[in-house]
């Protein structure tokens, strides 16, 4: 895709988010070609800054520097909101209206805008002003009482809330902006992180209401496909997971690792009779997964096709050649004269390679831009501005 | 108020299971018409439960019927010319297609992108896969299992174990690979229906469900880029890391009479605020828990304290205190404490659907409101295989 040819082409972002979430849902707008200026201040550094992190989560913006808390400040970000399309926020519930930019005051700037506002419980209900980080939110999401091993504690980590949440964020500017397209009607955005997470827990939800329990820890094992884990192989804490989700794929998978017997023992027939049989299988298979490399065990059981995987780590993630090749990971010139495999966006358009991002800002980068090109002011109107650190 | 952002706009979801049936109800939730062509024999997910009292019924999986709420369904054999012809038709008429292939069954029956395309040039084409169509593992067999651990999420999902070799990463329940293959394809599908509208253009998106998987780890893959090296799994390398003062903030999950509750005090205001709570107990002033570094350097030791503590004590009652002092701290709810709470309860999350075979039941709704349009979130259960047959199809001829 040219320039010209990206989907958000001519939408223009106001970018007041920080830390995580907030900043990789306008990197997904800003790759698919919307012009997103991140707005940051030396006074209140975003907690990124200077860390790897950073350089993936602001590819392809550009980045003013506004102190927003100085009136003058103010009066600069009202003006950059009068010719942009979407702003976006997750500072703690109340933070925008203290900063004296509510819903009401933005859309006196431009009565069409998409505001979406990202928090951690939501902007209503009795537990609104709740202190959240993504990494404990998840708890209170239900999430963590879903996963662990048997009869084990519930899980530390894992779900990786702010992304999940970046890319829905990005999802629900995309459904305003079609409609604002349709209607010419802009929209304020009440988003709850714990929410998006509560909302993909449907099966759990469903059995509650159905069997009145609350699912049990498994694992690696499912409550409806067997064998279904991961079987150690050659090397210290090296895993393959195999999942058999039918009787053909069982099959050949018995065929692969020399136990025709197990294929065609009636007690192992269909799935409800390998799931009552586990214990047993996983101890078979094991026997062969250990002779093994994780890749190569892999190998040979996508052969046989079996849906399988080595379980990585993220250093080997970042070096699967899947990755490349697919084009996601692409390399990017950075200005430490590095040249680095940096994160690209999860889809393709047509056939194609997907955009190419380019290197994150540094703060203040595009200021002339921004208070001279796009609001007009002249370069001594500025620099009394950095002067007074309202520009800042 | 309008019903919905998206009136006027018809997607057809030909998938099954879970990821492009997630991607389909997105857009029904955002207000299109989406009209669910399923098999015969029906979607897969109506054979996975959850089911009422474990007995498997097409009609009552609760998988299925969560994932396809608002929409329409009719059944159609793609394999016969009927089928084919009735599905070409609704393609003239569509915005957007969905499907999740286990490989080319559209392609298979003659009614792959460019056939469709030719149909009509505007149209969406949305495909989900395990690995995307191209790459070396592009024809590999993927499930929810297999995609959690190579996409790395499930090295870190115990924290760290004593002996890695008989503790093996595991995956998260529920189905989370496929969900976020859905939001990747529902959130590039709204891109495309955009410039759709600017434009006339159609798109074909091609989704690897390994890679929105993987796109989660942003952080960490920006890390590996700087040459950084992956988090131990292994207590000891972590205990070690801890006493060279190499982790991040303190902070997880401590045990109470009733489950767990999540808690970092980790700034030094919060911790002062959170001994208050636990009646500032004289340990506090031992010099090894005294100053931020040096929590974090004897966070096991420390760890035992505070799990003494809050053992007397219920989950809501500790997370309620800690919110009242400004500390990031929640219960480790379950889906009942979900069910049952006030929040949610005036935010109005749940959505209460009745569905013929299946009663009345609690969904989840969005995570999303909007000051200008209201969401047909409510507007109809899941379909009963083929129920729209009559009135869909038979318009059609």
């Amino acid at each position: 895709m040219t320039m010209n040819d990206l989907p958000l082409h001519g939408i223009r972002v106001v970018d007041l988010s920080w830390i995580i979430a907030g900043p990789t849902s306008t990197r997904f707008l800003a790759g698919m070609g919307a012009e997103v200026i991140k707005v940051g201040s030396a006074r209140r550094p975003d907690p990124s800054t200077g860390s790897p992190p950073f350089q993936a989560y602001n590819q392809s913006k550009s980045y003013c520097s506004l102190n927003i808390s100085d009136p003058q400040g103010l009066e600069l970000v009202k003006q950059l909101l009068a010719i942009s399309d979407v702003v976006i926020e997750n500072f703690a519930v109340g933070v925008i209206e203290r900063l004296g930019l509510s819903y009401e005051v933005v859309r006196a700037q431009r009565p069409d805008i998409i505001m979406v506002s990202s928090s951690g419980t939501g902007h209503t209900g009795p537990d609104k002003d709740y202190v959240a980080y993504g990494s404990l939110l998840q708890h209170y999401t239900g999430w963590n009482s879903i996963s662990g091993n048997p009869q084990g504690e519930p899980v530390a980590g894992g779900l990786w809330a702010d992304p999940w949440v970046g890319m829905e964020l990005a999802m629900v500017t995309a459904a305003a902006l079609n409609n604002r397209a349709l209607t010419g009607q802009g929209q304020y955005v009440d988003f709850s992180m714990a929410e998006a997470l509560s909302a993909a827990l449907p099966g759990a939800i469903l059995d509650y209401q159905m069997n009145d329990r609350v699912p049990e820890l498994m694992g690696n094992r499912d409550a409806f496909y067997a064998p279904h884990g991961v079987y150690h192989c050659a090397g210290p804490d090296r895993w393959v997971a195999i999942a058999v989700t039918n009787d053909e794929e069982w099959n050949a998978l018995c065929h692969l690792i020399q136990r025709p017997d197990l294929g065609s023992d009636s007690r192992f027939a269909g799935l409800d009779g390998r799931r009552k049989h586990q214990d047993e299988l996983d101890a078979a298979i094991s026997k062969w997964t250990i002779l093994y490399e994780d890749y190569e065990a892999t190998r040979l059981l996508q052969e046989a096709g079996v849906p399988s995987g080595p379980s990585l780590d993220i250093t080997r993630v970042f070096n699967e050649p899947q990755l490349r090749d697919s084009g996601y990971l692409k390399p990017l010139q950075m200005r430490d004269d590095e040249l680095r495999d940096l994160p690209g966006l999860p889809w393709r358009f047509d056939g194609g390679d997907g955009p190419n991002l380019t290197e994150a800002p540094v703060l203040g980068q595009h200021n002339e831009y921004v208070y001279q090109e796009l609001l007009g002011l002249s370069v001594d109107e500025t620099n009394r501005l950095v002067e007074e650190q309202a520009i800042y | 108020m309008v019903a919905g952002l998206l009136p006027g706009v018809r997607v057809l979801d030909v998938g099954q299971g879970i990821s492009a049936p997630y991607c389909a109800k997105i857009l029904a939730h955002m207000g299109a018409e989406v009209i669910k062509v399923e098999p015969p024999e029906g979607d897969e997910a109506r054979r996975i439960g959850p089911f009422p009292g474990d007995t498997p019924h097409p009609e009552k999986s609760g998988l299925f019927l969560a994932l396809n709420v608002n929409k329409y369904g009719v059944s159609l054999d793609l394999a016969s010319t009927d089928g084919a012809k009735a599905l070409k038709t609704l393609v003239a008429g569509a915005d957007i297609i969905i499907e999740n292939p286990p490989p080319d069954t559209l392609e298979a029956n003659g009614l792959g992108y460019e056939t469709l395309r030719s149909i009509n040039p505007r149209l969406i084409f949305t495909s989900i896969t395990p690995f995307g169509n191209r790459g070396p593992y592009k024809d590999f067999k993927a499930t929810d299992l297999v995609i959690h651990h190579m996409s790395g999420h499930a090295q870190g999902l115990l924290g760290a174990v004593e002996d890695p070799d008989s503790n093996p990463p595991i995956r998260a329940g529920g189905h989370q690979a496929e969900l976020v293959g859905g939001m990747a394809a529902a959130t590039a599908t709204l891109m495309a229906l955009y410039r759709k509208r600017m434009t006339g253009k159609g798109s074909r998106i091609d989704i690897s469900s390994f890679e929105a998987m993987v796109n989660q780890h942003i952080s960490g893959l920006a890390s590996s880029a700087y040459g950084r090296p992956a988090p131990p799994r292994d207590l000891a390398k972590v205990q070690e890391a801890a006493s060279a003062g190499n982790v991040g903030a303190i902070g997880g999950i401590l045990p109470c009479k009733d489950g767990y509750v999540a808690v970092s005090p980790r700034e030094d205001v919060q911790w002062e605020r959170w001994l208050g709570i636990m009646g500032d107990p004289e340990w506090a002033t031992d010099d090894r828990y005294t100053t931020r570094d040096a929590r974090q350097r004897n966070s096991p030791s420390l760890w035992k304290l505070l799990s003494e503590w809050s053992s007397n004590y219920s989950k809501h009652e500790i997370a309620r205190w800690g919110q009242e002092q400004r500390i990031p701290c929640f219960a480790v709810n379950t889906v009942l404490d979900l069910l049952k709470d006030e929040h949610l309860a005036q935010r109005e999350f749940f959505v209460e659907l009745s569905h013929s075979e299946a009663g009345t039941l609690k969904y989840p709704g969005a995570a999303y409101r909007f000051s200008h349009a209201q969401l047909p979130l409510a507007a109809r259960p899941a379909p009963l295989l083929g129920e729209h047959n009559r009135s869909i199809l038979e318009n059609l001829a």
